[in-house]
C-alpha cells in the first residue's frame, strides 16, 4: 500500500452533503432512514423480487399513483424527533394527570346530568374504537411511506391515536364507577358495531383500512377522515360539553385537539409538498378526496345529530 | 377520589376489538400479513404480555432515558477521549454503528406490522410502542455516530452502509429482511422479538455495554445499555405468540425458531465473532467468543426451548462445532477483502494473541496458523499485493457469507472447506452448510436473489476486477477498509 489515502473531514452524512447548509438535528436522525427505498435497489427487499412482501410494496408504494421525485425533501413542519416527541407528550401527559386529579377530587363525574351522561356514552367513551382504528391507518401508512421524513410522521401519531383510546380509557372507567347503569365500557362496543351515530363513520374507517395504496390511505384518513372527525369529537364534543358545564371533558378535548392539530400541519405540508413536486399530484388527490368525501360527510352528518340532540335537550 | 392506578384501566385500552361488517376480515387482516394459519382466529384474544407500559408510563419513562442519554452524549461527545481509545474498540464502533442503525429502523417497520396486522389488540398496542422504541434506536445510535464524523469519515457508513450493495449488508439484509418485512406478524414475532432480540442482540448489547466500559468509552456503553432496556420490553411479543401458535400448529413454530436461530448465528458469528476475539485489545478480552456464545446465547436459548416445550434443532451439532470454526474463517476472510470493509480490521494474530486463540480454540493453530504465516509472510517480504484478493469468494445462497466453512471428513479425518450443492431448475445452488441448504430448500421462493458473486460473474459489476467490485459497493478509497495496526503486529515475526 502507499500510505492511507487522505481522509475527508464530513461535517455531515454524505447523504446529506448536498443541503449546502448545516443540517439540524431533526434531519441528522430522520433523513433516509429506510433502506428499503435505496437507490438502484432490485426490490424494497433483499429477497425474491416477486415474494408477497417485495410485490405489496411494489404495488402499494414504489407504484402509488401518488409519486414524487424526491419525498425526501419533505419536512415535518414540528420537526419532531424521538426525544422531542417523548418530552413533548410527556409534558402534555402531566397536564391531563393534572386534569383528572383536580376533577377527580372535585366529584365532577357525580353532577352530570343524566341527559348530557348519554351522549358521553355514545361520543366518548364509545370513540375508543374509531381511534383505535384510526391508530391503524397511521401504522400503515408509516410502514408504507416513501421516505422516512414522513414514516415517523405517521408513527407519531399513530402513537397519539394510543394516547387518545387511553384518555378515554381511564375517563370510561371513571365514569364506569360513577354511573354504573349508564353502559361505560360495558355498551361500547355495542354502541360502536349497532347504533345509527356510528355506522357510516364505521363503515368509512373499515373501508379506509383496506385502501392499502399508500398515497390513498394518506388521503383518505390524514385529509379526509379524520379532519372531519376531529372536528366532530373533539372541537364540537368538546364545546358541547363546555356549555353542558362538563368541564372535565372540554379541557381533556382541548389536550388531545393538540395532537390533532399537529398531525393536520404535518398532512397539510405534506399533500402540498406533493403537489409542489409534481403538478399531476393535484390530480391524484383531488380524485381521492372526491372518493372519500361522501364517506366522510355520511359519518359527520350521523354524528353531527348527537351532538344537535344534545345542545338542545 | 384520586387517580386511579393503572391495572384499574388498562383493560380498557385493549378492550377496541370490534366485528367488521363492511369489509371483510381476510381483507382487513390478509393471511400473508396477519399469519394466523391453522390458529382459530379467536385464539388471539389470550395474546398478553406479562409486563405492561401504558402511554402516560412511557414518554415519562422514555423521556428521562433520553435525557440521560444526551447528556452523556453532550458532555463527552465533543472531548478528547475517543481520539485516544484502542483501534480495535474504534473498530468495532464502526462495525456496529452501520451494522446496526439502520437496521433498526427496518426493526419499526417490523413493529408497525405488528401494530396493524396483529390479531390481538394487546398485540397491536404493544407494538405501535415497540416501533416508537425502534426510531429511537435508529435515531440515538446516528446521534453518536455523527458526532464522531469528524474524527473519521468511515462514520459516515453508520448511515450509508444500508443503502449500498457491501457484500457484508447484503447479507444482513438477506438475512434480516426475510426475517422481519417479508414475514407474516406471527412469524416476524417468533423471528425478531423471539429468537433475534432475546436469543442474540439483548445478550449481545449487555456484553457491548461492558466492552465498552471496559475500554472507556462512556457515551456509546450508555447509549448501549439504554437501548437495552427497551429491547428487553418489546422483546415481549415473541412470547405469548408462540404459546398460541404451538397450541395450534407447532410445526410451524419449530421450524421459524431453528431457521431464525441458524442464520443469525451465521450473521453474528461474521460480525461480533471477529470483534469479541480479534479486535478487543488483548488486555480488555474477558471471554472469548466461544465462550460467550455458549454461556450467554447457547444456555440461554436451550432454557426458552424447554420452556415452550421446542425440540433441540436437528442442526445443534453442527451449530456447536461451528463456535470453533465460522468466525475464525470469517475474520480471516474479512481481513483478507478487507478493501470492503467500512472499518479497518485488525488482523488480531500477534504472538500473545495466537497464544491466547489457541488456549481457547485448540484446533486453531492446526487450521488457522498455516494461513496466517503464509500473510505474514509476505507481509514481512513486503509482497503486499499478495495480501490482496483478486476476485470474490463464492457466496452462500441462503447466508450470503462467503463459504469457508472448515469441516471434518468422515472418512480420512481431514479439516477441509467444502461447498454443499444443489441442483434446481437450470441452476446449481451453492451453501455453506447443510441447515443453509436445507432452510433454502424450503423457503426457495422467498430466496431466488442473486449474491453479490453471482452478480460478478453475470456482468452486473463493471469492471469485474476488485477495484469495480470495490466501488460498485459504494466504498471511496478514505473510507475502504485497510489493515486495523498498519500491519506493525507482523513485525516481531521477522
Amino acid at each position: 500500500m502507499t500510505g492511507p489515502p487522505r481522509r475527508r473531514r464530513l461535517r455531515t452524512w454524505s447523504a446529506l452533503g448536498e443541503l449546502g447548509r448545516v443540517p439540524s438535528e431533526y434531519e441528522i436522525v430522520t433523513h433516509d432512514t429506510n433502506y428499503t427505498l435505496r437507490t438502484g435497489r432490485s426490490a424494497a427487499l433483499e429477497m425474491n423480487p416477486s415474494s408477497p412482501a417485495n410485490l405489496w410494496f411494489l404495488t402499494y408504494r414504489d407504484r402509488s399513483p401518488l409519486q414524487a421525485p424526491d419525498w425526501n425533501g419533505f419536512r415535518d413542519p414540528d420537526q419532531l424527533t424521538y426525544r422531542a416527541y417523548v418530552t413533548l407528550q410527556d409534558e402534555q401527559e402531566t397536564v391531563v394527570r393534572g386534569l383528572l386529579d383536580e376533577y377527580s377530587d372535585a366529584g365532577h363525574d357525580a353532577r352530570l346530568p343524566a341527559a348530557w351522561l348519554k351522549t358521553l356514552a355514545l361520543l366518548f367513551t364509545a370513540a375508543r374504537r374509531p381511534a383505535h382504528a384510526t391508530q391503524l391507518c397511521h401504522s400503515y401508512v408509516a410502514q408504507m411511506a416513501p421516505s422516512s421524513y414522513i414514516s415517523n410522521c405517521a408513527a407519531f401519531a399513530a402513537a397519539d391515536m394510543l394516547r387518545r383510546v387511553s384518555v378515554l380509557a381511564y375517563r370510561t372507567r371513571e365514569l364506569q364507577r360513577a354511573h354504573p347503569t349508564v353502559g361505560f365500557g360495558t355498551a361500547d362496543r355495542a354502541r360502536w358495531e349497532t347504533d345509527p351515530a356510528w355506522q357510516p363513520a364505521r363503515r368509512a374507517l373499515e373501508e379506509a383500512l383496506v385502501a392499502y395504496d399508500w398515497g390513498e390511505s394518506f388521503v383518505a384518513v390524514n385529509l379526509v377522515l379524520r379532519p372531519t372527525l376531529d372536528d366532530i369529537l373533539l372541537r364540537q364534543l368538546g364545546e358541547t360539553a363546555r356549555d353542558r358545564g362538563d368541564d372535565l371533558t372540554w379541557l381533556l378535548l382541548a389536550n388531545l385537539d393538540l395532537d390533532a392539530a399537529r398531525c393536520r400541519r404535518w398532512s397539510t405540508a405534506l399533500a402540498d409538498y406533493a403537489i409542489a413536486q409534481r403538478r399531476e399530484n393535484a390530480d391524484v388527490i383531488e380524485r381521492w378526496v372526491a372518493r372519500w368525501t361522501p364517506r366522510a360527510d355520511a359519518a359527520a352528518e350521523a354524528l353531527v345529530q348527537v351532538l344537535d340532540r344534545a345542545r338542545t335537550s | 377520589m384520586a387517580l386511579l392506578r393503572r391495572d384499574e384501566w388498562e383493560d380498557l385500552v385493549d378492550d377496541i376489538d370490534w366485528t367488521p361488517t363492511y369489509v371483510d376480515d381476510t381483507a382487513l387482516f390478509p393471511d400473508w400479513l396477519a399469519g394466523t394459519g391453522k390458529v382459530p382466529r379467536d385464539a388471539w384474544g389470550a395474546w398478553e404480555v406479562s409486563y405492561k407500559v401504558s402511554y402516560p408510563d412511557y414518554v415519562a419513562t422514555q423521556r428521562e432515558k433520553e435525557a440521560g442519554v444526551y447528556a452523556v452524549k453532550a458532555a463527552l461527545g465533543r472531548s478528547s477521549v475517543f481520539p485516544k481509545l484502542a483501534e480495535g474498540w474504534k473498530t468495532i464502533a464502526k462495525a456496529h454503528f452501520g451494522a446496526v442503525a439502520l437496521v433498526e429502523y427496518m426493526g419499526m417497520l417490523g413493529e408497525l406490522r405488528m401494530a396493524r396486522f396483529g390479531l390481538a389488540a394487546a398485540w397491536r398496542n404493544t407494538a405501535t410502542l415497540g416501533a416508537l422504541d425502534e426510531i429511537r434506536h435508529t435515531q440515538v445510535q446516528l446521534a453518536v455516530a455523527h458526532q464522531l464524523l469528524a474524527e473519521d469519515p468511515q462514520f459516515d457508513w453508520a448511515h450509508k452502509a444500508f443503502h449500498t450493495n457491501d457484500w457484508v449488508v447484503v447479507a444482513a439484509r438477506a438475512v434480516l429482511d426475510g426475517m422481519i418485512a417479508g414475514a407474516n406478524v406471527v412469524d416476524l414475532a417468533l423471528q425478531l422479538p423471539f429468537t433475534l432480540e432475546t436469543g442474540f442482540t439483548n445478550l449481545q448489547f449487555v456484553a457491548l455495554a461492558a466492552d465498552a466500559l471496559d475500554v472507556g468509552d462512556v457515551n456509546f456503553a450508555n447509549m448501549i445499555s439504554s437501548i437495552q432496556t427497551d429491547e428487553a420490553r418489546h422483546a415481549q411479543q415473541g412470547g405469548p405468540t408462540l404459546e398460541i401458535l404451538l397450541e395450534h400448529d407447532p410445526e410451524r413454530a419449530q421450524w421459524a425458531v431453528d431457521k431464525t436461530f441458524w442464520l443469525s448465528a451465521r450473521l453474528f458469528a461474521a460480525i461480533t465473532g471477529p470483534a469479541m476475539d480479534y479486535y478487543t485489545p488483548l488486555e480488555h478480552r474477558r471471554q472469548s467468543y466461544r465462550a460467550f456464545m455458549e454461556e450467554w446465547i447457547v444456555g440461554q436459548f436451550m432454557r426458552s426451548l424447554a420452556d415452550y416445550g421446542l425440540r433441540k434443532p436437528w442442526y445443534w451439532n453442527e451449530f456447536l462445532e461451528g463456535l470453533d470454526i465460522w468466525h475464525h474463517s470469517l475474520h480471516l476472510g474479512t481481513w483478507f477483502w478487507r478493501q470492503t470493509l467500512w472499518w479497518r480490521p485488525p488482523a488480531g494474530v500477534s504472538r500473545a494473541e495466537r497464544a491466547w486463540l489457541a488456549e481457547r480454540y485448540p484446533r486453531w493453530e492446526d487450521l488457522y496458523g498455516p494461513l496466517w504465516d503464509v500473510i505474514i509472510a509476505n507481509v514481512n517480504a513486503n509482497r503486499m499485493e499478495t495480501t490482496f484478493p483478486e476476485t470474490l469468494p463464492w457466496l452462500c445462497n441462503t447466508c450470503h457469507l462467503p463459504i469457508t466453512t472448515y469441516s471434518q471428513s468422515p472418512y480420512d479425518g481431514r479439516w477441509q472447506v467444502r461447498t454443499y450443492p444443489l441442483d434446481y431448475g437450470r441452476s446449481t445452488y451453492h451453501f455453506c452448510s447443510k441447515p443453509c441448504r436445507q432452510i433454502w430448500w424450503q423457503d426457495k421462493d422467498l430466496f431466488g436473489v442473486k449474491t453479490v458473486t453471482e452478480r460478478l460473474v453475470d456482468g452486473e459489476i463493471q469492471p469485474p476486477d476488485m477495484a469495480g467490485v470495490v466501488a460498485w459497493m459504494g466504498l471511496t478509497p478514505d473510507v475502504m477498509g485497510d489493515d486495523g495496526d498498519a500491519y506493525r503486529w507482523a513485525e516481531e515475526y521477522r
